[in-house]
């Protein structure tokens, strides 16, 4: 990763922190360029409920601290009736920035987020597969389920360390529930 | 790369289809499977997508509408009920979800049955029986009656059933299904036994624990299979970036 | 309201679920109900068929007689006179003109008597006709048991004294006894007819017949005064008779009694079988039942709904059982009670009579509340959670047996424990195989019934002799034929309820073989438990019914073939059902749990 364009560190504006709003932005800026209250009102679907959370400044200053970074470019865009709109676009160090997202199966404590948007993301911008992405990801859990469940095993009766590896467990297979039903509902999103 | 003649299960183009015309329904779609010895394979998928239905097949409790099965040695599809039968004592050793247990019998009795069904004496089932009983650590519980064990006992006991008569594989149909937490945690340790112990398993569940201790693991969805990937490997990363601690 | 809906829309749940069990369930029931109907009908048949058939043709009090001879009827007014004006008369009918003639047929040539009658309907003595139409000029109307034992039939033609006649009906009568007992044989026709065939070799004479205020007084009017004038009036001149209907009721009597007590056994027989069938029936249903309270319980009902449901339930199953009985009973009932009435020369007479019907309802009912109230209390008493999870019972444990067993080959090993783990279910199995093998005795014992033969010896002519043992060999058929339906559904309604233990013993490896064989002796267990019981039983039924078991009927041998009779048909009764089963996926089985 090229060190002039990585992410610029993330500060607490207040409100609900999204720690990947920066990658959100990026990914959904990978297909066509956008303008910031186009962003703003997909991130808000994706959301939900939760969207109110979301401090109403936090995109475009975002946008603002990418487009620093080297990861976007704007241009502005004259209308009408209207005052003139700044219109973002990925450059190729966006675009990497991007694909390395798409690929990343680590899992952070508040994984659900992140990762929905991940999908909703790959899924607007038609980076990659959701479903594909939930299987990536499913593995990778399997695997680490695997691991601390053998662990928990191995732990002598009463050791106060096999309750950490129980605890490891159930919120994995906890996320793995979730995965089976992002899987179905990406799945039924493909068919139609 | 699993070699054919490794393996102690095949099956090839498997099918079973339910009804006729409209109403017609393909619970298992063109299956192809292969089973090393010694492997443990999970078959996970939704409800309804024929993982169950695809066991049976390869036990020999249904017969397929399509495809070939051969189990130890021996094609299923077309073996007369006498001689699945007698297959069965020696190749198959089967846990349901709901355990199955003779109610009137007790937990010894019960684990003895395969045995003397095969014609041993009754002297050495009961042998084998006590050690299977020791081996899933309920020697203490062989004069109880299904009825006064808890279910994760129960369906341990079930699983020294499966075991009585040295089985090539044991199949096991979502035997945590009907298991509390900790009663699958009993249950899961003695598959991570058997495994260890080079004891070739078909589990079909709905548990992530489960899935994720097996050395491969396939996902179905109506009838075939969707993905297929070995669970083997791995880093430590993973956990510890689970647990909360971050590098 | 919505309650009751729903539980009845569970309990109707339930038996659509176990369609099978409740279809033979039905199918059991109704051939108790039909039997029963069919055992009340032939009863009826037995009932006093003189004092049924004496009504029904409004027979005589007393008839008199004078001649036939040459002087008789020279003096009919004064002859009769003393009779007819004797006190306690209430009404004579006649005088009618009789006479001697030789009937010629096909094969036949034979002494008859004639009655001259008029073609309008007499007050008193009407005779009943069984065929045809009365009498016409050169017609004839011929008594039943006369026609029977000649062999005629309405159309046939016949000579009288040489004259041409045809045969227009057949009736009977209790004027006179009936042919053989009376001889020779009675033949109606009009009283023109009668004096012409009259000549000197065959010279009429005269009847009269009398009805009395109180009949019963008829013996003692026989040897009163107005009967000493008769005689003193006649002696003299012609000879003369008198007879009470009582005379002609005892004469009658010993000859149907042996025939009416044959179908007096049979239908006591049938219908005390019946009523032992449905209770072992009945036993067997309420352990279902014990579950279906549980649930509704669980669903809220209180004890009263859960009565009333059960009660229901029964009610329904009793009037469809009993409707169903009685319909067939219809279409079966008419062949018997026909040969019946043909025997005992009776009018014929509707099958089945509304008391009957009443009887076999009652019946069925009663069973049904009896049915309702035990699981019901029970089920008042148990938690509803014991109820819902234990099938009627848990299968008991015994462990002698389960010991016992695992040192017999595989086959043994199975059949004792299917029948160690319910063996309530066993010994019901035995009772209903008793009562089938009590059916078989029964038949064989009246097959082999002296009286019959004897009767059938006395009587000696073809007909009547063929109708006798028709008729037995009719009433044996049906018991087999019971007792072959009873063995059919106890056997299969085993093999149904062994579904489960036979599927998980397959899967644990055991062979369609093996499983048909341990069904099969599983069922040889009951079936010889049956054997021996039923013989004795059977024979004491017999009598209890009114038989008579004498020592050489029926002979020892045919009785001891019974037992291995029985246990080769269990056998192969259970194996074909066990065998279809035992071929069927294990996984369905066990899945439809």
């Amino acid at each position: 990763m090229p060190e002039a364009a990585s992410l610029p560190n993330e500060e607490p504006l207040g409100g609900y922190q999204l720690r990947v709003v920066r990658e959100v932005l990026l990914a959904l800026l990978a297909r066509e360029s956008s303008h910031g209250y186009q962003l703003r009102a997909r991130l808000a679907l994706a959301l939900g409920p939760l969207a109110s959370a979301l401090n109403d400044g936090q995109v475009y200053v975002t946008l603002g601290r990418l487009e620093k970074a080297g990861l976007l470019s704007s241009r502005r865009v004259g209308q009408t009736d209207r005052p003139d709109r700044k219109e973002y676009e990925l450059t190729p160090a966006g675009r990497e920035q991007v694909e390395e997202w798409m690929r990343d199966t680590s899992w952070r404590k508040s994984a659900p987020a992140e990762f929905h948007l991940k999908l909703v993301a790959a899924a607007a911008a038609g980076l990659a597969d959701p479903v594909g992405i939930v299987d990536q990801q499913r593995r990778e859990l399997l695997i680490a389920l695997g691991q601390a469940q053998r662990a928990a095993l191995a732990e002598p009766d009463g050791s106060v360390a096999a309750l950490l590896l129980e605890g490891v467990v159930l919120r994995l297979q906890a996320d793995l529930r979730w995965l089976e039903a992002c899987a179905r509902y990406w799945n039924s999103m493909e068919e139609r | 790369m699993i070699e054919p003649n490794a393996s102690v299960l095949s099956a090839r183009g498997l099918s079973k289809e339910y009804g006729k015309g409209a109403a017609l329904v393909r619970a298992v779609d063109d299956v192809r499977l292969d089973v090393a010895r010694g492997e443990s394979v999970a078959i996970v998928g939704p409800s309804g997508c024929g993982k169950s239905t695809l066991l049976y097949l390869v036990g020999g409790l249904e017969r397929p509408t399509g495809g070939t099965v051969q189990l130890a040695g021996e094609k299923l599809e077309q073996m007369p009920e006498a001689r699945l039968a007698r297959l069965r004592r020696h190749a198959l050793g089967f846990v349901f979800q709901a355990f199955h247990l003779v109610d009137e019998l007790t937990a010894l009795e019960n684990v003895e049955l395969p045995a003397l069904l095969a014609g041993a004496s009754p002297g050495k089932a009961r042998r084998r029986a006590t050690e299977l009983l020791e081996q899933v650590g309920l020697e203490d519980r062989a004069e109880h009656l299904p009825s006064t064990l808890s279910g994760g006992q129960r369906q341990r006991v079930a699983i020294a059933r499966a075991l009585a008569n040295e089985p090539a594989v044991v199949l096991a149909d979502e035997p945590t299904g009907n298991l509390d937490s900790a009663a699958t945690t009993e249950v899961l340790r003695l598959f991570e036994q058997l495994h260890a112990g080079g004891q070739t398993l078909i589990v079909v569940t709905h548990d992530e624990r489960i899935a994720a201790t097996a050395d491969r693991l396939i996902t179905m969805r109506d009838g075939a299979f969707v993905d297929e990937t070995q669970l083997t490997g791995g880093t430590a990363r993973s956990i510890t970036e689970i647990a909360g601690l971050e590098g | 309201m919505g309650r009751l809906l729903l539980v009845w829309r569970l309990a109707t749940r339930d038996i659509k679920r176990r369609r099978v069990q409740s279809a033979l369930l039905l199918l059991m029931i109704v051939t108790t109900t039909t039997t029963l109907t069919i055992g009340l009908a032939l009863h009826q048949v037995t009932d006093s068929p003189f004092a049924r058939t004496r009504a029904a043709t409004r027979g005589p009090d007393i008839v008199a007689e004078i001649g036939p001879d040459a002087n008789a009827g020279r003096n009919l007014g004064r002859q009769f006179a003393p009779l007819v004006r004797a006190p306690g008369v209430a009404a004579t009918g006649g005088p009618y003109p009789i006479g001697f003639v030789q009937l010629t047929g096909r094969h036949t040539n034979v002494l008859a008597e004639t009655e001259g009658r008029d073609v309008a309907p007499a007050a008193i003595d009407r005779p009943a006709l069984t065929a045809g139409s009365w009498i016409s000029p050169g017609g004839a109307v011929i008594e039943r048991g006369f026609a029977d034992a000649l062999g005629l039939h309405v159309g046939d033609r016949i000579d009288l004294n040489g004259r041409a006649f045809h045969v227009a009906g057949i009736a009977v009568s209790t004027a006179q006894c009936f042919y053989p007992v009376s001889s020779p044989g009675v033949i109606w026709i009009t009283r023109g007819d009668t004096r012409a065939l009259a000549s000197s070799a065959y010279p009429l004479g005269y009847i009269l017949d009398v009805n009395l205020h109180d009949p019963n007084s008829a013996q003692s009017f026989e040897s009163g005064s107005a009967a000493t004038a008769f005689f003193n009036a006649t002696n003299n001149d012609t000879k003369s008779l008198m007879s009470s209907w009582q005379d002609t009721e005892q004469q009658d009597f010993k000859v149907v009694s042996v025939d009416q007590k044959v179908l007096l056994i049979v239908s006591t027989l049938l219908a005390l079988l019946a009523i032992a069938s449905i209770a072992v029936v009945v036993g067997s249903r309420m352990a279902e039942q014990t579950r279906r309270v549980g649930l509704l319980k669980a669903v809220g009902g209180t004890p009263l709904l859960v009565a009333v449901v059960l009660l229901a339930e029964n009610l329904v199953l009793a009037f469809a059982a009993t409707a169903l009985g009685v319909a067939l009973g219809q279409l079966i009932a008419p062949v018997l009670t026909n040969l019946g009435n043909g025997l005992l020369g009776t009018p014929p007479t509707p099958a089945l009579s509304g008391q009957s019907v009443l009887e076999v309802a009652v019946v069925a009912v009663s069973v049904a509340a009896g049915a309702t109230v035990v699981p019901a209390v029970r089920g008042a008493h148990t938690s509803t959670i014991r109820a819902l999870n234990d099938p009627a019972h848990p299968p008991r444990r015994r462990p002698a047996l389960i010991a016992l067993s695992a040192r017999l080959p595989v086959p043994l090993l199975l059949a004792i424990r299917l029948v160690a783990r319910r063996i309530r279910r066993s010994l019901l199995t035995a009772a209903s195989m008793t009562i089938a093998v009590m059916m078989v005795v029964a038949a064989l014992t009246l097959q082999h019934n002296d009286e019959v033969r004897n009767r059938v010896a006395v009587v000696g002519t073809s007909t009547v002799a063929g109708r006798v043992t028709h008729l037995v060999f009719l009433l044996s058929a049906i018991l087999i034929a019971l007792a072959a339906i009873n063995a059919i559904f106890t056997t299969w309604a085993t093999v149904i309820d062994a579904q489960r233990p036979t599927a998980l013993a397959r899967a644990l490896g055991a062979t369609p073989g093996q499983i048909t064989a341990g069904l099969t002796t599983s069922q040889l267990l009951p079936a010889l438990l049956a054997a021996c019981v039923g013989i004795p039983l059977g024979l004491a039924l017999y009598q209890l019914a009114g038989g008579h078991v004498s020592e050489a009927s029926p002979p020892v041998l045919t009785l001891l073939a019974v037992i291995p009779g029985t246990l080769i048909v269990v056998a192969v009764l259970t194996a074909i059902p066990a065998r279809i089963g035992a071929n069927r996926a294990v996984a369905e089985v066990l899945r439809s749990d």
